[in-house]
């Protein structure tokens, strides 16, 4: 390819991002330059094999809508509505599981402020027991918490505040 | 997935008409863009991470975070190289988490003359299994950015504007980048072109 020669511009031209006139110019050269003729080829190969490629997607779980979907309903997740913009009819209609969702979060908050009266209340532990070091009580409530949200975000945000595996930890005192 | 320019304007219109239904919060439109676009996003991320199981995670949490910010998509006709680049910073956030990089540059090859090459025969273009691994093999051995560059233009037919855009790059950067890029692909495969069996 002489220093005219640019292989972005052959690309653009099989891309079809060149004006008609630039796409002519560009193809007239490459018809008498063997160079851009050599360059074309291996372009119109990438270009074939990439198609090719494409076509031969494997099927993997992660394209199955249904498991995004699941992770968007555990996420509570919602596009935010465009300024102005009004909501789907879908969108305003709530569906079944949303409104069970809502219910379903609803009773849980007001079963753990029960919980948290009846055991705040009715089960005062001392502070501090002289026989568990600090360190191993906070382990154990942490414990705790992670039995009670076996969620995956708890146990690593957990586990990331005690630098520590919580779960796996054979180090914990019999009680 | 196809750039913007390659589509048929009624093609452009309907995915545009989606997304916009999608920011409604209408779920079959969302439904409708993941199923056209998660198969491109799920293979950039897995050339980018080369791992089909860590392709599945991120290309999930791609679409999480496209769910949650499609109303900051400030230009409809440019959805793929929104959604890229998300799933761009996905792979980069994913690799910093694990504290390694899954990545082994590969060997530079600034040297090669293309004069060298082999012109491709119309029987190059079939792309048989035993050279999709070839070409898998060939990648690999392209440096992680220059290589995702490279797929963003071949595989994703983006304009290399928006290459700039989802790599923070400069243009003149992306053009040479994406050029060695080719070069030492075309220096991997050479030796399977051009008068093949």
């Amino acid at each position: 390819m002489s220093f005219s020669c640019r292989e972005q511009e052959l690309d653009a031209l099989l891309a079809g991002e060149l004006s008609p006139a630039d796409a002519e110019r560009v193809r007239a050269h490459a018809q008498g330059c063997a160079a851009c003729a050599h360059a074309l080829a291996w372009l119109r190969l990438e270009r074939g094999w990439m198609a090719q490629r494409a076509r031969r997607m494997p099927a993997r779980p992660a394209l199955d809508f249904s498991a995004l979907e699941a992770r968007l309903a555990s996420a509570g997740a919602r596009p935010t509505p465009a300024p102005g913009a009004a909501p789907h009819r879908a969108a305003r209609i709530a569906s079944p599981r949303s409104q069970w969702s809502h219910r379903g979060v609803m009773a849980m908050g007001a079963a753990a402020a029960v919980a948290f009266i009846v055991f705040g209340v009715g089960q005062v532990r001392p502070v501090s027991s002289p026989e568990v070091p600090w360190s191993q009580e906070v382990l154990v409530s942490g414990m705790l918490q992670a039995c009670v949200d076996p969620s995956g975000e708890a146990v690593a945000a957990l586990e990331d505040r005690f630098s520590a595996c919580l779960i796996a930890s054979p180090a914990l005192p019999e009680y | 997935m196809l750039a913007a320019e390659d589509e048929a304007p009624e093609a452009r219109e309907g995915e545009r008409a989606l997304l916009r239904r999608a920011r409604t919060g209408d779920p079959a439109a969302f439904r409708a863009l993941f199923e056209r676009h998660a198969p491109a996003v799920w293979r950039f991320l897995r050339d980018s991470f080369r791992d089909e199981a860590a392709a599945d995670e991120a290309t999930q949490e791609t679409f999480v975070r496209a769910h949650a910010r499609l109303t900051t998509l400030r230009d409809e006709d440019r959805l793929s190289a929104w959604l890229l680049g998300i799933a761009r910073r996905v792979f980069l956030e994913a690799r910093r988490a694990r504290g390694v990089f899954l990545d082994v540059d590969g060997e530079e090859s600034e040297g090669l003359v293309e004069a060298v090459l082999p012109t491709p025969t119309p029987e190059d273009l079939l792309l048989d299994r035993e050279l999709e691994a070839l070409l898998a093999e060939a990648l690999g051995h392209v440096r992680e950015e220059r290589r995702s560059a490279l797929l963003l233009r071949i595989d994703h037919g983006l304009p290399y504007e928006e290459i700039a855009q989802v790599m923070g790059w400069s243009l003149p950067k992306v053009k040479n980048e994406i050029h060695r890029a080719r070069l030492q692909l075309r220096e991997r495969l050479a030796a399977h072109v051009g008068g093949r069996p």
